[in-house]
């Protein structure tokens, strides 16, 4: 099941939230272009879209289990069934987000210690011996991510030295055994 | 426990905190000490007794900052408990957790890589203390010594002063492997006599970095800024 769908009229938008959300929150989401798309696409932890495209294609919105976000630079009433996130900036839109997707990710940390596939990669370049600046590099991601990836590593696994990062690698099939 | 001075039971100390019954050993006290004083027992061993309560005092107290390091007691003495100290790693502790992980490979499920790669993992850890051993050997020990008999010596080069190193950072990851990470079957009683033998040198190298830390690096600073002859 894919983690998050961004379904929106605006492709640069789309493609800019995508970004957003594999930076800032490890999120890997997929882009659709149409409701025929989406549905193929099923069930998913998140659907994320904009007032436009949601109000033009209802039947393929609701109902789901999917948590359904609706960004929107208006003030719009809602009932509580789907969350609305309306805001200006980028800034409020990444703080907004963050409330969403901590939580999530949060629940998830609790509920398994295994590492994310961002977080793999991260991994595998850390016990290859790339410093910081060149995993951003290779990943394209920045610098910051990746001081976030390997707190996150460090935490779930409770190990935190480079050599001991490596046998761990090797133990779980990451990196093959010297 | 509270502070220990020249009046305090050594029995006390040892069934409030077991784990110093290594150091004590250290200084040539075994068990077995009746309810002697500390200052019966130096007496009758030929010790300091302001030396070894210190050494106890900053063993057992995260919080206890020793005084009078230079006149209270000499290098000669803090020199003497640290290679003690490096010694029982050397020849009691490393070799027993070797002993026992090599036992536990041999009696688990073969081909149980998990715990060979652990044991590699060991082996790195060992040969990192085994250097730190002997540059404590080859080099601070004897410059701390002559720098106290007041002859020339060559300056030692600087040093992270940190209760913390890699060693311990290694040791606590070898400690979640075995906690966290541990897969497949193996012997239950040999698991956790090889876990617990790895706690014990973890937890006597962090009591011990304090002594290091608090009492030693301070008495070469101290020395260092004395003229030399």
């Amino acid at each position: 099941m894919n983690q998050c769908v961004i379904f929106m009229n605006s492709a640069l938008e789309a493609s800019g939230l995508k970004h957003l959300l594999r930076e800032q929150f490890d999120v890997q989401a997929l882009i659709v272009p149409n409701a025929a798309q989406l549905n193929a696409a099923g069930d998913v932890d998140t659907l994320i879209t904009d007032a436009i495209t949601f109000a033009a294609n209802v039947k393929s919105m609701l109902p789901r289990q999917s948590r359904t976000i609706i960004l929107t630079h208006e003030a719009i009433a809602n009932d509580g069934s789907i969350t609305i996130i309306s805001y200006k900036t980028l800034d409020e839109l990444t703080v907004k987000l963050n409330k969403l997707f901590s939580k999530q990710d949060d629940e998830k940390a609790v509920a398994s210690s295994t590492l994310s596939q961002r977080e793999v990669d991260v991994l595998r370049l850390v016990v290859s011996g790339c410093i910081n600046k060149e995993i951003a590099d290779r990943l394209g991601i920045s610098i910051n991510t990746v001081l976030t990836h390997r707190k996150n590593i460090t935490a779930k696994l409770g190990i935190k030295s480079v050599s001991g990062l490596s046998f761990y690698a090797m133990m779980n099939g990451i990196v093959a055994p010297q | 426990m509270p502070l220990i001075d020249h009046n305090t039971k050594i029995c006390d100390i040892v069934i409030k905190e077991p784990s110093t019954v290594t150091v004590l050993n250290r200084f040539g006290i075994t068990l077995g000490v009746g309810d002697k004083t500390v200052a019966t027992v130096c007496n009758e061993h030929g010790i300091n007794p302001d030396f070894l309560a210190t050494i106890l005092n900053t063993f057992i107290n995260k919080e206890y900052f020793p005084e009078r390091i230079i006149d209270g007691f000499s290098a000669d003495e803090i020199v003497s408990y640290l290679s003690k100290t490096n010694a029982y790693y050397e020849h009691y502790q490393l070799p027993n957790i070797e002993r026992h992980f090599q036992l536990l490979i041999s009696k688990s499920v073969p081909h149980n890589n998990n715990l060979g790669l652990m044991l590699d993992f060991f082996h790195e850890v060992k040969q990192e203390l085994m250097s730190r051993i002997a540059d404590d050997r080859d080099r601070w020990f004897p410059e701390l010594l002559s720098k106290s008999r007041k002859t020339s010596c060559n300056a030692i080069k600087e040093v992270n002063d940190n209760d913390t190193d890699s060693i311990e950072d290694k040791i606590d990851d070898l400690i979640s492997m075995m906690v966290i990470h541990l897969q497949g079957d193996y012997d239950t009683n040999l698991g956790v006599a090889v876990l617990f033998a790895i706690v014990s040198l973890k937890n006597d190298i962090t009591q011990n970095n304090r002594i290091r830390n608090r009492i030693m690096r301070p008495m070469h600073e101290a020395l260092s800024q004395q003229p030399q002859l």
